[in-house]
């Protein structure tokens, strides 16, 4: 039942929002050798503790979010959009 | 046990208007308006109330809380039916029925209480030993021997029967938002909530009971708690009374339960019948009090014996003394203001204290009362009274030489017990924090995590009245900045408590009992142990001891002391399992709410809707959309309707609403490099004007959907997406875009809803085009080509038309905004009436599909590769896309993967279903050769027809004899295994 501050939406229930991956994978590019798409698409840290995540909200404004969240306790302590560049425009505008 | 009203108090008079009636077992008697069942019960000398789980002991009344694992009875009738409802609890209401339960044919004389002298093969383990088989030969060994005992087991144990009819009530949802959430009304409780709310903030308090006050209620006079309600009003604190917090859960959220009072529910009022409440609170304050324990002796589950609490509540806020004749037996001072107050209303009262010494305090206070004292005493037996089914006589034990010794008889028709207090700490072990043995008071405590989730009162440990309050006032002295260091003394009692957790004597046999709701003795703890059953959770599930409704409120602790004996080590050693949710039970109706039935799911319904409707089509759920299925003429059938649709279509002419497709409208400078990624194949020669089917992989390689993509400009394309998974590509496209390729000017528009789509298709669909579309050179042969999409006028209204086929005949899909779409498809319809002209459903739709072996969801499964599906060719090798590289792993190239085929039946007559096996003929045994998708009868073709998947596909079994094999239908037929384009395979109908 935790909540998420989405930067446009303001803090919304978890319901509203869907998980996405483990954010530190690093995709390979299209062409890369499949050893690298190997590790991106099937190795996980399943960190126990502190993490960044990718979030999406779903039922919200759709953005996908970069959430750092603690595994554990379920604690958030940061949420910021996942594009860079809309990341440096809501700085702007704020 | 002899109850009795005391006449002239003042809280509940016996005048008229206070007067209630209730039924119990169908007789009708009278209560005091406030009364709980339980008291309206004992008011009447009704105290034999159930019979036990699985000795069918008689069980009376055992507390005044929600600890009770005695009183549970059924309330209301017919549909209204609610078991297993704590009879301490549930307030009276006029005309309320009640029952016994689990006793037959009545509660005074129960056929299943000969369990009770069978007992010894009940006992803990019996089940789990049964499965084992009967020593010495393990007779039965396996499911026989527990099929013949279940028999009678079933019959005999078990709870309340609830109602097999549909619950007639509502229940509602809500969420509340507040500063501070308290929960418990005692005198911390409510100390809490002023001030809190004097600092300023917003506060809710909770409360379980009907009535606010807590342990105030218990107490002889009311004038401090009526002094803190006035505060509390005049402050606007929101009060909720019947109001359980259930569970806590993360981020300081509390599950919250209100019940509405009986009387509300019978009449037809549509007030919903509980409220489901989700309250999130900065921060939350546990008052939720402790509760009485009692211990183990032969026979402490017979009516008659109390918690000592118990009987301070039945006094002090029912006006009922138990009986002129109470004996208390306690191990701590908590007991002594109970006595006194029973001596004052006219009892003889004789205190058996477990302890040797008490204080001088203690002892000047019951100087002046004629209160029988006996220290270092206790029971060792109860014994049931003569013609009675409750307490007549006690066995006393005296302490001497550290050990305890019998001591004489006494007689006795109310027995009390307080062996010590247990904190209420189950909210903050659902959340975990951390919970302590706390050896001088022999209780668990937890403190929360001091910062946001408190514990004040006695769910802290704190026994004095004064002791709660400044607790509650503490909370709010400090700098909110800094971690709350409570300074308010644990305990609180002159002497300290003495611990008691069982008395026996080797040569006094019987049944005591640790959870009496469960039936679990203290034998069956010390099984548990002697067949290695030693840790907590092992202990639990072997003796189900704190496994009933009341999940061991007064049992768990005696279970862990006699674990802790039998091992030789302390409590804290043995530990405790972790408190889950609910607190106490709740009803599955107030989780399901409103979303019940046709609210169960969201209902998407397409544009066209309502004309499918008048057009007499039957609907099917499709996910969330309601898909028009076939539309019968007169009493037609399923499989007549559409077997008619497809030969229609083929022959002329048919229309289908196609709506449920996803539409994804991609902008952007960079759109059609994203297109290229996204699809296997290539799209950058695509000329505006154009569609194309595309194959999506995932990032594995395997095959993720498919659907045509159309040019609309040069930076504008219209994707189109299965049904099934309209949502994840949509929420795919934007994850690449926002978070893997930041760098693509793209945007992404999902527009399933602004358009209608309706597809035309047989060989007089054009001929349908012409008349309704405003410019009927627009839409010739050679302006719009196969694959190709215009921007045409229809009524004045800008639709597009597409020629795509999924029949396999000369088609179009016109797609319409989403305002006109029923005009419009009336209007297409009525034009529809000048050629031979049907509508089709789902049905017709998948039966030309599967002609053509073009693939739904059925293929596209998640497990196959685009080469398995037959179209390796669509996957580009001159340029990069998603699952390019994983596609080519090993074991997805092999040449023996199932792969797409059709399937005839040999013999034509033969019918068969989807998901039966294929094999090679002689090898019906062991891992198949394949497997059968879809199957619908062809009119096409004029047989049954199927595709599926098959080891090395149409080379591989070329030459070999293959059988379907449907064992549970025991369908068993030759097939053959044929291309999946079973209908028209060159195409040519498509080009009309
Ligand atoms: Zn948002």
């Amino acid at each position: 039942m935790i909540q998420i501050e989405c930067p446009f939406c303001g803090k919304r229930d978890q319901s509203e929002f869907s998980y996405g991956r483990e954010s530190q994978i690093t995709f390979p590019a299209l062409n890369a050798d499949e050893n690298s798409w190997y590790d991106a698409v099937f190795l996980r840290k399943n960190t126990y503790g502190r993490q960044i995540e990718t979030w999406q909200h779903t039922h919200g404004c759709r953005s996908w979010l970069l959430v750092e969240r603690d595994t554990v306790t379920h604690k958030i302590f940061s949420v910021k959009l996942a594009h860079t560049d809309w990341q440096k425009q809501i700085k702007k505008t704020t | 046990m002899n109850p009795l009203r005391k006449k002239n108090q003042s809280r509940t008079d016996n005048v008229e208007e206070n007067v209630i009636f209730f039924f119990w077992n169908n007789k009708k008697y009278f209560a005091n308006k406030g009364d709980s069942i339980a008291a309206g019960l004992l008011a009447n000398n009704q105290y034999v109330i159930g019979r036990s789980f699985k000795y069918h002991r008689p069980r009376g009344i055992m507390s005044a809380g929600v600890e009770e694992a005695g009183a549970l009875v059924t309330i209301g009738n017919g549909a209204y039916t609610e078991a297993n409802v704590r009879a301490t609890t549930t307030e009276l209401t006029q005309g309320l029925s009640v029952y016994s339960q689990n006793a037959w044919p009545s509660v005074k004389f129960d056929i299943g209480s000969i369990l009770n002298v069978l007992g010894r093969f009940f006992a803990a383990g019996f089940y789990y030993k049964m499965f084992m088989g009967i020593p010495p030969f393990e007779w039965g060994r396996g499911t026989k021997i527990w099929m013949f005992f279940e028999y009678f087991i079933r019959k005999a144990a078990g709870l309340g029967q609830s109602s097999r009819l549909p619950d007639p009530d509502c229940y509602e949802h809500m969420h509340t938002h507040t500063d501070v959430l308290v929960i418990g009304t005692g005198p911390a409780g409510l100390q809490a909530a002023i001030s809190a709310t004097e600092e300023g903030k917003d506060v809710l308090i909770v409360e379980q009971d009907y009535a606010i006050g807590g342990s105030y209620l218990s107490q002889p006079d009311t004038v401090e708690l009526e002094t803190q309600i006035e505060v509390l009003k005049k402050l606007r604190v929101t009060i909720l009374t019947r109001t359980t917090a259930f569970g806590l859960y993360d981020d300081k959220t509390v599950g919250l339960v209100q019940v509405m009072p009986a009387k509300e529910y019978k009449t037809s009022s549509k007030k919903p019948r509980q409220q489901f409440n989700i309250c999130r609170a900065e921060k939350i304050i546990l008052a939720t009090g402790a509760i009485e324990r009692s211990y183990a002796f032969i026979n402490n589950d017979l009516p008659g014996i109390m918690s000592v609490s118990a009987a301070r509540t039945y006094l002090n806020r029912y006006n009922l003394l138990l009986s002129k004749n109470i004996v208390i037996s306690t191990n701590n001072d908590s007991a002594y203001e109970t006595a006194i107050e029973l001596e004052n209303a006219g009892a003889t009262i004789t205190i058996l204290d477990a302890r040797e010494q008490i204080g001088n305090k203690l002892l000047r206070q019951i100087a002046g009362s004629r209160i029988n004292l006996h220290l270092g005493s206790g029971v060792v037996k109860a014994e049931k009274g003569l013609n009675t089914s409750s307490i007549g006589k006690i066995k006393l034990v005296e302490f001497a030489n550290n050990k305890w010794r019998y001591a004489g008889n006494l007689s006795c028709d109310c027995l009390l017990i307080s062996a010590g207090w247990s904190p209420v700490i189950h909210l903050a072990s659902h959340q975990g924090y951390p919970i302590n043995w706390n050896e001088e008071n022999a209780c668990f405590l937890s403190s929360g995590d001091n910062k946001s989730i408190f514990l004040i009162g006695s769910a802290r440990g704190i026994w004095t009245k004064a002791g709660c309050i400044q607790s509650a006032k503490e909370i709010f002295q400090y700098n909110s900045r800094k971690k709350h260091k409570p300074s308010t003394v644990i305990g609180g009692w002159e002497t300290p408590l003495a611990p008691l957790y069982e008395i026996c004597l080797h040569n006094i046999k019987g049944k005591a009992f640790v959870d009496p709701q469960h039936d679990v003795t203290s034998s069956d703890i010390r099984l548990a142990y002697q067949e290695g059953f030693i840790s907590v959770e092992h202990m639990k599930r072997y003796t189900t001891l704190g496994m009933a409704t009341d999940q061991g409120k007064m049992g768990n602790i005696i279970g862990l002391a006699l674990m802790a004996e039998a091992l030789n080590c302390s409590i804290s050693e043995v530990g405790v399992t972790r408190f889950r949710p609910p607190y106490t039970s709740i009803s599955l109706g107030a989780l399901a709410g409103r979303n019940r039935q046709s609210h169960f799911k969201p209902i998407r319904r397409t544009p066209f809707n309502n004309f499918s409707i008048q057009n007499k089509g039957v609907m099917i759920n499709a996910g969330l959309w309601q898909r028009p299925w076939y539309y019968p003429m007169e009493s037609e059938s399923l499989e007549a309707a559409y077997i008619r649709e497809a030969t229609v279509t083929r022959r002329s002419l048919g229309i289908c609403d196609v709506s449920s497709l996803g539409k994804i409208i991609i902008q952007g400078p960079d759109s059609t490099e994203f297109i290229n990624r996204v699809y296997t194949n290539p799209f950058s020669k695509l000329p505006v004007g154009k569609a194309r089917y595309g194959i999506m992989l995932r990032d594995d390689g395997l095959v993720f959907d498919d659907g045509t993509t159309w040019r609309l400009s040069e930076n504008c394309y219209l994707m189109t997406t299965t049904t099934d998974n309209a949502s994840s590509v949509m929420a795919r496209l934007e994850e690449l875009l926002q978070v893997r390729w930041p760098d693509l000017s793209v945007q992404v528009t999902s527009v399933t809803e602004q358009w209608g789509g309706c597809a035309l298709a047989g060989p007089n669909s054009r001929n349908l085009l012409t008349k309704i579309i405003d410019d009927p050179s627009e839409i010739s042969n050679e302006s719009l080509p196969f694959m190709g999409i215009k921007q045409v006028l229809m009524q004045n209204v800008p639709c597009y038309v597409a020629r795509i086929s999924f029949s396999g005949e000369l088609a179009y899909e016109i797609y319409i905004p989403s305002d006109y779409a029923q005009s419009m498809m009336e209007f297409i319809w009525e034009n529809g009436q000048k050629f031979e002209c049907c509508l089709y459903g789902l049905e017709a739709l998948g039966t030309m599909r599967i002609e053509k072996g073009h693939l739904t969801n059925s293929e596209i499964d998640g497990r196959v590769t685009i080469q398995d599906i037959g179209l390796s060719k669509m996957a580009s090798s001159n340029k990069d896309y998603i699952g390019k590289v994983l596609k080519n792993r090993e074991k997805l190239t092999d040449s023996d993967r199932p792969q797409l085929v059709g399937i005839f039946p040999k013999d034509k007559n033969k019918t068969f279903k989807a998901g039966a096996l294929l094999n090679e003929a002689g090898y019906l045994n062991g891992h198949p050769l394949g497997w059968v998708t879809s199957v619908t009868y062809s009119p096409a073709l004029g047989h049954w027809i199927a595709l599926g998947f098959i080891t090395g596909g149409l080379a591989y079994v070329k030459d070999k004899n293959i059988v379907l094999s449907d064992e549970l239908r025991s369908n068993f037929l030759d097939v053959e295994i044929v291309s999946p384009q079973m209908y028209d395979p060159e195409g040519l109908r498509l080009h009309g």
